[in-house]
């Protein structure tokens, strides 16, 4: 077996997924076991179903047809089964990531599809769906000496009052071929995700293995029209409760989940909890290599407005 | 049950002007923003579509492993179930509108099928219907070098290219799914010569010499009501120029961040070729795409 830290639980798994925190079994029983089995086509009773997947109570099943099936069950279980030809190796980011995901909103825990570093101590998130360069940003700013905390996903403790805590998931970057070459990353690059894919696993400079306090949310946006702020490349503005309430629950890790689940109110209380903590703002920039230097200008400048701790974490 | 009907062109061909058409059928005063027509579900290689709908990220699959989870896909989304993330689209009021018993959406995938052997788009059982809608090659030249900010050299090989594809770059994620295009002339065979799903032509020229009389074939062939006072008000809400008032005024999304001239309502003529191609382009275009544009009258004129 192997054992792993992700997001705050400890995870008992006979699939191996590099670039993840390893941990040391303990004497208890984990939180979340994955494990091989068979794993049915259809799940009875589903009250949801989608082309490619059944949800019924607190059971999820999920298929990549040709890849892997598996089946999310109670928030505390995965048993995945390979589909014709493919490796586990090749399977496991699903059911660390997708699998994963849903397993946190079957347990009724807030969950953000976000990268994260660490300022000052503190753990600022970017947001945004699957391209908006949240990978690219972070790893850009660890370059910088900024902390890594998460690629992909963050699950946030401590919404319901107190300090809202950011999980860490993982210990590597993953980035395409093309952002490495362009952030100069070849050297702290490691084996591809996939065999196929040309996306990498990427060791950070630095990290950290433990929950940090939140300090913000970024929603990252292309600077395009017809919001292109003129005369400004790099815009970055707060959100009030509405829109942040908003923007946190449509930057859930699957947002038509807290729906589905009846989280709403789950992200409602997130988002004040995030606004306790510092606020979310929206981050409107050109998605392009050549406009970074003049992002992380702009988010410095404004880490040290909002009283985070100025220079590197 | 809420049917697709695909809008399907080859690249600046002038989709976006009939999806602005279309819309505007609905809109009672204001014409249909530029920038209200183009949610993700709208559009059959929307990412974030595919992800949300499949809770799989598209970014770690190869676009043959995403392309055969498509046709699943659509038809989910044709048969209509409970999804709590769709809302209607953006834009006017739509309970006026005609077209409300589909779904439209934008595609520039040629009609291909998958490695299982299922057509890409998911046949019949997503689609009751498709649009097509086609422009004189030598005109989407021009048009597409602006788009793709390119040599008008360089948008001709594309064109000329059996295995063209939009979006297929496997060095990063690119912001859409991989739409392959087949070349101009394979685009159009793909789709005249399946059968899966009844295809309705519209010539981009017809459009533009009398858009109320083309819309109202394009609706009479696919059932759906043609009222005259509407097509009118829908083809002057829809003019080039109030379209590209629109776009100096609040610029267009969807269209490319760099263009040559910086606007995506370009210039919306027909037979602009005659200014802008070179002799050797025009034979060049008109060499590798004949048999095809004889099959819709391009080259009639100058038999």
């Amino acid at each position: 077996m192997f054992h792993y830290i992700l997001s705050g639980l400890r995870v008992a798994s006979d699939l191996a997924m590099p670039g993840l925190i390893d941990a040391d079994p303990g004497p208890a029983p984990p939180d979340v076991r994955i494990c091989a089995g068979d794993v049915p086509l259809t799940l009875e009773g589903a009250t949801h179903t989608g082309a490619n997947w059944q949800m019924a109570a607190d059971r999820i099943l999920l298929r990549v047809p040709g890849i892997v099936r598996m089946l999310i069950d109670g928030g505390h279980a995965i048993t995945w089964q390979c589909e014709e030809s493919t490796t586990p190796a090749d399977a496991a980011i699903f059911v660390f990531g997708s699998g994963f995901g849903l397993l946190i909103h079957l347990q009724q825990r807030c969950i953000m599809h976000a990268s994260a570093i660490a300022v000052g101590g503190r753990a600022v998130l970017f947001c945004g769906p699957s391209g908006a360069g949240k990978s690219t940003l972070a790893a850009a700013l660890g370059a910088r000496g900024y902390g890594h905390i998460a690629d992909d996903q963050c699950v946030l403790s401590g919404i319901e009052g107190g300090e809202v805590l950011v999980h860490p998931d993982g210990r590597a970057h993953k980035l395409w071929e093309q952002a490495i070459a362009k952030l100069d990353l070849a050297e702290r690059s490691g084996p591809p995700i996939r065999t196929a894919l040309r996306k990498f696993f990427v060791q950070p400079t630095s990290g950290s293995h433990a929950a940090l306090p939140l300090a913000a949310i970024y929603i990252l946006g292309e600077a395009r029209t017809p919001e292109l702020v003129r005369g400004e490349r790099v815009a970055i503005s707060a959100l009030n409760l509405a829109d942040a309430a908003i923007a946190v629950r449509l930057n859930a890790y699957r947002p038509a989940m807290v729906e589905r689940l009846g989280q709403a109110g789950l992200y409602l209380q997130a988002a004040a909890g995030v606004m306790r903590a510092g606020g979310v703002f929206r981050l409107v920039r050109p998605m392009a290599f050549d406009a970074m230097d003049e992002t992380i200008a702009a988010l410095a400048a404004h880490w040290e407005e909002i009283g985070l701790a100025e220079g590197v974490a | 049950m809420k049917p697709i009907v695909w809008l399907a062109s080859f690249p600046k061909s002038g989709n976006t002007w009939l999806r602005l058409l279309l819309a505007n059928l609905a809109a009672t005063g204001e014409p249909c923003g530029i920038n209200a027509i183009g949610t993700a579900r709208a559009l059959a290689s929307s990412r974030q579509w595919f992800d949300e709908a499949s809770l799989i990220a598209s970014g770690l699959l190869t676009a043959e492993e995403s392309d055969r989870m498509r046709p699943a896909l659509y038809r989910h989304i044709a048969a209509g179930a409970a999804d709590p993330t769709e809302n209607d689209e953006a834009g006017p009021d739509r309970g006026d509108d005609p077209l409300r018993a589909w779904r439209l959406v934008k595609t520039h995938d040629a009609w291909t099928r998958t490695t299982t052997g299922e057509p890409l788009l998911g046949g019949r059982a997503a689609a009751r219907a498709a649009m097509l809608i086609v422009r004189d090659p030598r005109d989407v030249v021009a048009s597409l070098a602006n788009h793709n900010n390119s040599s008008l050299d360089e948008a001709a090989a594309l064109m000329g290219d059996p295995r063209s594809a939009l979006a297929s770059r496997a060095d990063r994620q690119p912001l859409q799914l991989r739409q392959q295009l087949l070349g101009w002339s394979g685009f159009h065979a793909s789709w005249l010569d399946q059968s899966d799903v009844p295809v309705h032509l519209v010539r981009y020229e017809d459009l533009q010499a009398d858009a109320p009389a083309a819309l109202g074939a394009l609706l009479t062939a696919l059932g759906a009501p043609a009222d005259p006072a509407r097509l009118a008000r829908a083809a002057e809400l829809s003019a080039f120029e109030r379209l590209q008032a629109q776009e100096a005024e609040s610029g267009f999304r969807e269209g490319p961040v760099r263009m040559a001239t910086g606007r995506f309502f370009r210039s919306g003529r027909s037979g602009g070729w005659r200014e802008e191609l070179s002799v050797e382009l025009r034979a060049k275009i008109e060499a590798d795409h004949s048999p095809m544009m004889r099959r819709f009258g391009y080259l009639d004129d100058e038999a």
